[in-house]
C-alpha cells in the first residue's frame, strides 16, 4: 500500500473513527489527537500492514490501543453519571448561560432529543468495562464483524462475544432502570427537562412520538429497545449533527465532572 | 470420587471427616466463553442466582470474599490457589476447595465439572451446620449453561 492509498483511505474512515474515539474517550481534543496519531502512526508502520485484514479495521486496530493507552490510568464512569453531572450543572451558575449562548450563536446548538439519547448512550457506555465498551461500539454502531473485533482488540472470537454479550445485557439492564422513554418507572428524565429548557414551545410527547424506540415500548423486547437507540447513534455524527456543538459541550463537562468525580471517590 | 454423569446432577458423598460435592454438565460453549464467566468476579450476580456478589479479582494468587444466596450473612474469604486458563480453576481456605474443571469434548462442547470438598478434624463438630450444597451446584450449573450457551449464539 503506498501512502497516498492510505491516505485516501484514512479519509473515508477519519469521520467514523473520530467518532468512535470521541465515543470511548469522551474528549473533543483527546478524540482529535488519536486520529492524528493514528494517521502518523499507520504512516510510520505502513510495511506492517499485510492485507490480512482491511485497511479501515487495521487503522481503527491503531486507533483502539492509542485510546487504551490513553484511557488506562483513567477510572470508568459509574451507571448513575447522569444524575451525578446533572448535579454539578445546576449548581454551576455559569452552566445555563453558557448552553443558551451556544444555542442562540451556533448553528449547531440546536437541541435534539434523538441527539440526546445518543449523548447519553456515550455517558452510560463508559460505565462498562473498556473492552465491553469498544466491542459494543464497534460491532453495533461502527458495523465491525465479530472476526474482525478480534484482529482490532487481538483477542478471540469467544471473548468478543462474551464482551458483547455482556455489555448488552449490562446496557440493557441499565436503561430499562434508569431511562424515563421506555420506562415509566424510569429515574432519568434529563432529555424531557432539557427539551422544555431549549425548545419551550414544543410538545415534549409530539418529540418523543417522533423516536420509534419511545413509540414501540410497549411491544418492543428490551434486546429490541437497544437495537434502537444503538441505531440512532449510528445515525448520527457527534460532529455534524444539529445539535452537535450543544452536545459535545455537555459531554466535555460530563468528561470534567467525572474525571473530578472519581479522583474524588479514589481519596 | 465415582465418574460423574454429565447431567447436571449433584451429587455429594459424606464421610465422617468430609463431605464432597460434584457436578458435571456438557456445555455448547467454547472453553474461553465459560472461562469469561468463571474468571470475572464482579460480573457473577448478573448471571449467576446462586451468588450475590464476588470482591477482588480471580486471578492467579487473587484474594477474593464471596457472598453466597446459600448463605448470605457470611461472607467467606477465599484465595485462588490454581489458575490454569481455560481449563482448571481452584479457590479455598482452610476449610475446603471448590475446584471448576473444563474439558473440550468436540462437536462445540465443553464438560464442565465443579467439586467442592471441606473438611478436617473437627468438621464433624460442626458438619450439621453447613447446608447442602446439591441444589445450589445444579443451579449454578444450570446458570453457567444457559448463559455460556446465550454469549456462543452471539453473531
Amino acid at each position: 500500500m503506498t501512502v497516498e492509498q492510505l491516505t485516501n483511505e484514512f479519509e473515508l474512515a477519519r469521520p467514523q473513527l473520530k467518532s468512535y474515539i470521541l465515543r470511548i474517550t469522551a474528549s473533543v481534543e483527546d478524540a482529535e489527537d488519536i486520529v492524528q496519531d493514528t494517521f502518523i502512526k499507520a504512516s510510520l508502520k505502513l510495511d506492517n500492514f499485510l492485507g490480512d485484514s482491511s485497511v479501515k479495521t487495521w487503522i481503527f486496530t491503531i486507533a483502539s490501543n492509542l485510546a487504551k493507552d490513553n484511557l488506562r490510568a483513567k477510572k470508568r464512569w459509574t451507571e448513575n453519571v447522569t444524575d451525578i453531572c446533572k448535579a454539578k450543572a445546576i449548581a454551576n451558575p455559569n452552566y445555563f448561560p453558557e448552553v443558551m449562548n451556544i444555542q442562540a450563536t451556533s448553528p449547531h446548538g440546536q437541541f435534539e432529543v434523538k441527539e440526546h439519547i445518543t449523548f447519553c448512550l456515550t455517558c452510560i457506555s463508559k460505565s462498562l468495562p473498556l473492552e465491553q465498551q469498544i466491542c459494543i461500539l464497534l460491532k453495533e454502531v461502527y458495523d465491525f464483524k465479530v472476526s474482525e473485533i478480534t484482529q482490532i482488540l487481538d483477542t478471540n472470537e469467544a471473548m468478543v462475544k462474551y464482551y458483547l454479550h455482556t455489555s448488552r445485557a449490562k446496557m440493557v439492564n441499565i436503561f430499562e432502570g434508569r431511562c424515563a422513554l421506555i420506562n415509566k418507572e424510569g429515574a432519568c428524565h434529563q432529555c424531557s427537562e432539557l427539551n422544555g429548557i431549549f425548545n419551550p414551545k414544543q410538545d415534549f410527547e409530539i418529540e418523543r412520538n417522533k423516536i420509534e424506540m419511545a413509540r414501540v415500548v410497549d411491544k418492543g423486547d428490551k434486546e429490541h429497545l437497544l437495537n434502537l437507540r444503538l441505531q440512532i447513534m449510528k445515525e448520527i455524527d457527534p460532529f455534524s449533527s444539529n445539535g452537535s456543538d450543544l452536545q459535545l459541550h455537555h459531554l466535555e463537562h460530563n468528561r470534567r465532572i467525572m474525571e473530578n468525580y472519581s479522583e474524588k471517590t479514589e481519596e | 470420587m465415582t465418574t460423574l454423569a454429565s447431567n447436571g446432577k449433584a451429587l455429594t458423598i459424606k464421610k465422617t471427616f468430609s463431605r464432597e460435592t460434584a457436578i458435571s454438565i456438557d456445555i455448547q460453549a467454547d472453553k474461553s466463553i465459560i472461562w469469561a464467566l468463571l474468571t470475572n468476579s464482579s460480573d457473577y450476580p448478573r448471571w449467576n442466582s446462586t451468588i450475590i456478589s464476588i470482591d477482588g479479582s480471580i486471578t492467579k494468587g487473587g484474594k477474593i470474599q464471596l457472598k453466597s444466596a446459600l448463605d448470605p450473612k457470611r461472607i467467606f474469604k477465599l484465595s485462588v490457589k490454581e489458575f490454569e486458563a481455560d481449563s482448571k480453576l481452584v479457590w479455598g481456605d482452610a476449610m475446603g476447595k471448590r475446584v471448576y474443571t473444563l474439558k473440550t469434548i468436540g462437536n462445540g462442547l465443553t464438560n464442565f465439572s465443579m467439586n467442592e470438598k471441606i473438611g478436617g478434624p473437627i468438621f464433624p463438630l460442626f458438619a450439621k451446620m453447613i447446608p447442602p450444597f446439591d441444589n445450589s451446584f445444579e443451579q449454578f450449573a444450570s446458570d453457567l449453561k444457559k448463559e455460556a450457551e446465550a454469549i456462543s449464539r452471539t453473531k
